[in-house]
């Protein structure tokens, strides 16, 4: 199977999940697992042709202009970790059927399979780039896994996150810095690269980066306390991530790149006192909790810290160790996680304290967890005792003086004591000790015993035949970089290491005899706080100075926000021109009739407009001179020859001042109190930057020849397209990516308006203040009995309207149509033709006596979705010739189409299913509100007197 | 000398000035005569002195408009709308559109 099959599968995998789960629930366990070994047998002929001495590349192009490819490798320690993450993830996939409770288990099963994806992806990645995706595919999986577990789990995935987000960034740098200085994005050619040893200096630093990296996702201290946070995972995640794979992902980087690194000072120095006092803090910790699964943890950060130490290390001896006793690690620490989950279903309980005499009616699982513990302790004949024992013996090669390899093997021989005090524990504790009654346990199913054991009791016949490792380790330390391995025995004679083992477990085993004296001792905090508890403070002091620096600039009212940016543009533009003008004789003449006489009337139009706008202290009266201006500016763009932009902005105005007015219903009828007490500042900023604008346009503009784009959309615009109207080709072909991206600005405007005024219902803000209930209506006209009548009686009200519906609709629909389809050659389009249709749509709203919705609830979001989803397929179409958006052409009885066309149906139906928003969402009836009826004394609140 | 530039002065001021009003009203007002005098700007940048309509077959090509400007500032008006709209939208949340006061939703403020 090649390497990107392999990939493929992996990455279906998440995706069948879906219907896997939904049909099978949690069983969905089974296919995944059985998928996962047809994987691993799939790989097997690959797997020998490694074993042979070969190794498998394979690449395909991926960011081809940069570099960087889907390059893929399986060498003999990509094979170790691949199989490692197909088979326990099996066992666990198996395990999880009958471990997890009785439901869909959707996510569960969703993140564990695009965690596996990631984690072979990782193993297998040949690039750079590849390597820190994949790398953060599995941080971000397993944040997922644990946040999951409830609100409990919340804060610890956090810092789980942030903590492995620390080594994701150090892993960035390090990746950016090996591309940037060897040149290449390929892994293997980076680092072969002669820049490691040319440059000792870079070298250090970058293995610094590696291995705070690999760290922080193998819980070395100081990151190891996401570890035990990460317990809130189900005990599934914690046997597969935490056992298995994702810390094994940060073992795998420090072996990966100790080909490059291994004769580096720093890299042996840090991996080494940081594996060791990782090894012993860790072993210390674990004996003290009393919570099985935490206890576990602590055991895992203590075994990685002695895999860690051994890669510093970095001889043949010391690098054949750290790989076998990653497999033995991964073996019996997930069977042994997987055996807490099967104590924990039958006692109901995980904590040693409140666990009965176990061992009376678990006899198997008794002697499945002595087994696993026994691994861990290194106790012979088993697996783990071969490689325990190896990564003692290869303290001893530790680079530097002689002291230097006794001190380590000193300190790693002090964590071998606790590590059989805390293995001794565990079995005491869980199946020896204990007072409570054993009548409410029950022994294990078998289904959910086997898969737990079986990663154990293989420990025991690969210990006796540890041979049957010697070629796969020898390959894997041989894609290391090293020329040959150590030969696996599981009897070396009697070495130091041998004897340090059985100092360890005698020692061990007199500090058990005294345990009851010792837990005493232990159990209680000798620290002033964990890690997470120091993280929490971290956390706590960012979050107070990100707050102490955003209140000097945070403020509730816009105008803070705005007037700074404006008061930067009119320096700008004032000073910008002043250059421009000072510079000389370089700006060129402007071009002659710039102006014509119907520009100086319209300018007056437009000064009237806005100063009415701007001095009106009735919204209505602010309104008309808004909609005043808007028609003169509309009437300047048709004297500008813009006929397409002419009529959308008169559609535009219209509807804008009928939302308006919709609004203002409910609000109070003047600004009134919202005048400025001093508005000196505002009208120096607005003449400043009115002024600056003025000038800048007369400065910047006018003075050249016809552009060169203009020229080629003029002279050569309707033969690429058939369309005479260039501006619409121009929107819907040439530029039609702007035209998408403006749809997706305009449909989540819609969205947004929905979202909003559904999430804050406005009975939750304050009470209303009745001075400033709105004013709308005539109050004169009242007195007049028939006036009266025709403003409080909708129905008669409207009933002309009405009747004049009946006509103009279908007009307007027909017209819509019309526009819509000589877009291309005459002024119209998407644009304008959907406004025209809202124009009947706003007709019909008007038409209706109370403030029913056009059309059927949602629709107006159907209409938004569809129609960029239209856009977007039709852009999909155009890969069929070259590119996205691309638009194809075809002959029609006798009538060139184009593709466009579809893609401004997409335009049409999102700008009418913004202004439906609209009218749904502001023009419908206020909530009710007893208040505001009985002050106006009549129920007139709910009737649209205020806008026909 | 030409006369548009000014235009685009007078709308600019207005919608500076409306900017700065607390009441959201009348920033949308603000925000409308701000757009007005964008796209003016953006049609201005084609060189007013042509003025024939871009449509291919009708008058004389050399006197034809630049379409480029004229197919940005139909992208923006379309956006102006729906941006007005929805700033029209959080006018109406609450009983005033007052943006110095801030209402009482219920919600802790301080994060």
């Amino acid at each position: 199977m090649t390497l990107v099959w392999l990939l493929a599968a992996l990455a279906a995998a998440p995706v069948l999940v879906f219907p896997l789960t939904s049909a099978l629930g949690r069983r969905a366990g089974w296919p995944l697992a059985i998928g996962f070994l047809a994987l691993a047998a799939a790989m097997i002929p690959s797997g020998r042709e490694v074993l042979d001495g070969g190794e498998i590349t394979q690449t395909v192009a991926w960011l081809p202009a940069l570099d960087i490819n889907l390059a893929l490798r399986l060498d003999g320690l990509g094979l170790v970790f691949v199989m490692i993450a197909l088979v326990i993830g099996a066992a666990v996939f198996l395990y999880s059927v009958e471990y997890l409770g009785e439901s869909r288990q959707l996510g569960f099963y969703l993140w564990m399979a695009a965690f596996a994806l990631g984690m072979v992806g990782l193993v297998l990645a040949d690039d750079l780039i590849l390597l820190f995706a994949c790398w953060e595919i599995t941080s971000l999986a397993s944040f997922l896994l644990i946040a999951r577990s409830g609100s409990g789990a919340e804060s610890a995935s956090a810092r789980t996150l942030f903590m492995t987000f620390v080594g994701g960034l150090t892993l960035l740098i390090a990746v950016v810095l090996m591309i940037v200085t060897t040149g290449t994005t390929s892994m293997s050619q980076s680092l072969t690269s002669d820049v490691w040893t040319d440059r000792p200096g870079f070298t250090a630093v970058v293995a610094v980066l590696v291995a705070v990296a690999g760290f922080t996702k193998a819980a070395q201290f100081p990151f190891h306390p996401w570890l035990p946070d990460a317990m809130a995972a189900a005990t599934p995640v914690s046997a597969y991530l935490h056992a298995a794979a994702v810390v094994k992902a940060g073992i795998y980087l420090l072996l990966r790149f100790s080909e490059a690194f291994s004769d580096v000072p720093v890299w042996n120095t840090l991996l080494i006192s940081v594996g060791l006092f990782t090894a012993a803090m860790a072993a210390l910790f674990a004996f003290q909790q009393h919570d099985l699964k935490r206890l576990m943890a602590y055991s895992t950060v203590s075994q990685l810290g002695l895999i860690t130490a051994a890669i510093g290390v970095g001889t043949e001896k010391a690098l054949t160790a750290a790989v076998i006793h990653t497999i033995a690690h991964a073996l019996f620490k997930s069977g042994l996680f997987m055996m807490v989950g099967v104590i924990d279903h039958s006692a109901g309980t995980r904590d040693i304290r409140r666990l009965p005499e176990l061992r009376r009616i678990m006899p198997w699982s008794f002697a499945t967890v002595i087994l696993g513990t026994a691994g861990m302790a290194g106790i012979p004949p088993l697996l783990g005792f071969v490689s325990k024992e190896m990564i003692l013996g290869s303290m001893l090669e530790a680079p530097g003086p002689a002291w230097a390899g006794m001190l380590a093997l000193a300190a790693a021989g002090a964590g071998s004591v606790l590590t059989f005090a805390y293995s001794a524990k565990i079995v005491l504790g869980a199946f020896v000790d204990g007072k409570r009654e054993l009548k409410d346990c029950h022994g294990p199913s078998a289904r959910l015993f086997l898969p737990a054991a079986a990663p154990i009791w293989v420990g025991l016949p690969l210990g006796l035949t540890v041979g049957v490792f010697n070629t796969p380790v020898e390959r894997a330390v041989q894609a290391m970089g090293s020329s040959a391995a150590y030969p696996l025995k599981l009897w070396h004679g009697l070495a130091p290491e041998l004897l340090v083992t059985a100092a360890a477990i005698a020692a061990g085993a007199a500090l058990m005899t005294r345990r009851r004296a010792l837990y005493r001792l232990v159990e209680n905090d000798f620290l002033p706080g964990t890690g997470a508890d120091a993280l929490e403070r971290i956390f706590h002091e960012a979050r107070r100075l990100g707050r102490t620096i955003s209140k000097s600039v945070a403020a509730d009212h816009p105008r803070r926000h705005v007037v700074p940016p404006l008061i930067v543009l009119t320096l700008l533009l004032g000073v910008g021109s002043l250059a421009v003008l000072t510079a000389g004789d370089d700006v060129p003449a402007t071009q002659p009739d710039l102006w014509r006489p119907v520009d100086v009337g319209l300018l007056v139009l437009i000064a009237l407009g806005v100063v009415g706008t701007c001095r009106a202290d009735s919204r209505i009266a602010a309104t008309v001179s808004l909609g005043a201006t808007g028609i003169a500016v509309t009437v300047q763009l048709f004297a500008l020859g813009a006929p397409d932009v002419g009529l959308t902005q008169l559609m535009v105005e219209v509807l804008t001042v009928l939302v308006i007015m919709m609004v203002l219903r409910r609000l109070p009828g003047r600004f009134g109190h919202s005048h400025l007490r001093r508005p000196g500042g505002p009208l120096v900023l607005a003449g400043g930057l009115g002024i600056g604008a003025g000038v800048a346009t007369w400065l910047l503009t006018g003075r050249r020849e016809k552009s060169v784009p203009a020229d080629y959309y003029l002279a050569e615009g309707t033969k690429v397209t058939g369309g005479d109207n260039l501006v619409n080709v121009i929107l819907v072909e040439f530029r039609a990516l702007d035209t998408l991206g403006e749809l997706a600005v305009l449909g989540l405007a819609g969205v947004a308006i929905v979202a909003v005024l559904a999430t804050v219902p406005s009975r939750t803000l304050d009470p209303p203040r009745r001075t400033h209930r709105p004013s709308l209506r005539p109050v004169q006209a009242l007195r007049d009995p028939q006036a009266r009548a025709a403003l409080t009686d909708p129905q008669s009200n409207l009933r002309a309207l009405q009747l004049l519906l009946r006509v103009v609709v279908p007009v307007l629909l027909v017209l819509s149509a019309v526009i819509f389809w000589r877009g291309h050659n005459a002024p119209g389009g998407g644009f304008i033709a959907a406004l025209v249709a809202s124009a009947a749509v706003a007709l019909v709203y008007l038409s209706r006596p109370d403030d029913r919705a056009v059309g059927p609830p949602r629709v107006h979001i159907a209409l938004i979705g569809g129609g960029v989803l239209t856009a977007l397929a039709t852009g999909l179409i155009g890969y069929a010739d070259s590119s996205f958006l691309q638009p194809l052409y075809g002959t029609v009885a006798g009538t060139k189409l184009s593709t466009s066309l579809l893609f401004d149906v997409g335009v049409y139906a999102a700008v009418l299913g913004v202004v439906m928003v609209a009218f749904d969402r502001l023009g419908a009836a206020p909530e009710h509100d007893p208040d505001a009826e009985s002050a106006a004394e009549a129920p007139l609140g709910r009737t649209k007197e205020g806008i026909v | 000398m030409t006369v548009l530039p000014i235009s685009i002065g007078i709308l600019v001021a207005g919608g500076v000035y409306l900017l700065c009003q607390p009441g959201m009203v009348r920033i949308v007002f603000g925000i409308t005569l701000l757009s007005h005098g964008a796209n003016l700007v953006l049609l201005a940048s084609g060189v007013s002195a042509w003025r024939g309509e871009p449509l291919t077959g009708t008058g004389d090509p050399a006197d034809a408009a630049d379409p480029l400007p004229m197919a940005f500032v139909l992208t923006a008006i379309v956006i102006t709308l729906a941006v007005t709209i929805f700033m029209l939208a959080l006018a109406m949340i609450g009983h005033d559109d007052d943006t110095l006061h801030m209402p009482d939703t219920g919600e802790d403020h301080r994060a």
